[in-house]
């Protein structure tokens, strides 16, 4: 998540926000695996029921290019358009300076939504 | 008097007697676990290791698993049953690939659906470097079936949960 958030940073994950509400375009959000000992920081770039894609760097929500203020590091990368399923979001790091391959991203329930960053 | 000071010491080697039975019989939950633990410390690599104790620790982890073991990792399209010489040259390939690797694994769930089968849902997290000096640093969610063969438990399915999706 460079230069939003620097690796080995220290956070809380603050966990009331999704009890009331859905996550929103540009969260940044704490995504669970197993349990919520070890997260993952992303943020939100699609909703459910949206297309995404990325044409050469650049990405597009239901073929409207977006705004990423956040994203300093430019990116080449490509991927063809998919919908995002029912009661899933789409995330992705700010930090794209990585083959795309190498880049941990994609959709992902909300149910493994935790929280966010307190800070 | 005499009766009762008997009756308190009774008391307490029986209480004594059941702790001791809960701390040092490990439950299955703890023999699961175990495993796990083997199995990190013999995938864990040092930068210091020699070619004896890498064909040490491989022949190890080739004694965690059921033969055939079930393997599906969907991002390195790995899907099918292996048998414990192929998982074991397998795992021999890829610690050639690193000059250290530290395997921890975090938020363990176990249940036992049935007699001698173990399902457990945790966190895996591989840290390390690879042998042109890059940077490893991979987290996935694992969900793991063992059996209970003999006295041991083995592996007999392993699968990579996709917590994201490209």
């Amino acid at each position: 998540m460079e230069p939003t958030y620097h690796d080995g940073g220290m956070n809380f994950c603050w966990r009331l926000p999704y009890f009331f509400s859905e996550p929103k375009r540009h969260d940044v959000v704490a995504v669970r695996f197993a349990g919520s000992k070890v997260m993952l920081l992303k943020r939100v770039v699609a909703l459910e029921d949206e297309q995404v894609e990325f044409k050469d760097g650049k990405l597009y929500v239901d073929g409207k290019g977006m705004d990423e203020p956040y994203v300093h590091f430019p990116c080449d990368w490509n991927l063809p358009s998919r919908r995002v399923e029912k009661d899933c979001v789409y995330v992705i790091g700010d930090n794209r300076s990585m083959s795309i391959e190498s880049h941990h991203f994609g959709q992902t329930s909300k149910s493994r939504m935790m929280g966010v960053p307190l800070w | 008097m005499v009766k009762m000071k008997y009756l308190l010491i009774g008391m307490l080697i029986v209480i004594i007697g059941i702790v001791a039975i809960f701390n040092f019989i490990p439950s299955e939950e703890k023999k699961v676990k175990k495993r796990f633990h083997f199995l990190s410390e013999w995938v864990s690599k040092s930068p210091d290791e020699n070619a004896f104790n890498m064909l040490q620790k491989n022949k190890k982890i080739g004694t965690l698993f059921d033969e055939p073991c079930e393997l599906k990792v969907p991002s390195h399209s790995l899907s099918g049953s292996y048998k414990r010489d192929e998982i074991m040259s397998y795992a021999m390939s890829a610690r050639s690939h690193v000059s250290q690797l530290d395997l921890k694994f975090y938020d363990f769930n176990i249940v036992f659906p049935e007699k001698e089968i173990a399902k457990v849902t945790l966190t895996a997290r591989l840290l390390g470097k690879s042998a042109v000096g890059e940077q490893v640093d991979e987290t996935r969610e694992l969900e793991c079936v063992l059996k209970k063969i003999g006295k041991k438990w083995l592996f007999s399915a392993i699968e990579v949960v996709e917590v994201l999706k490209k």
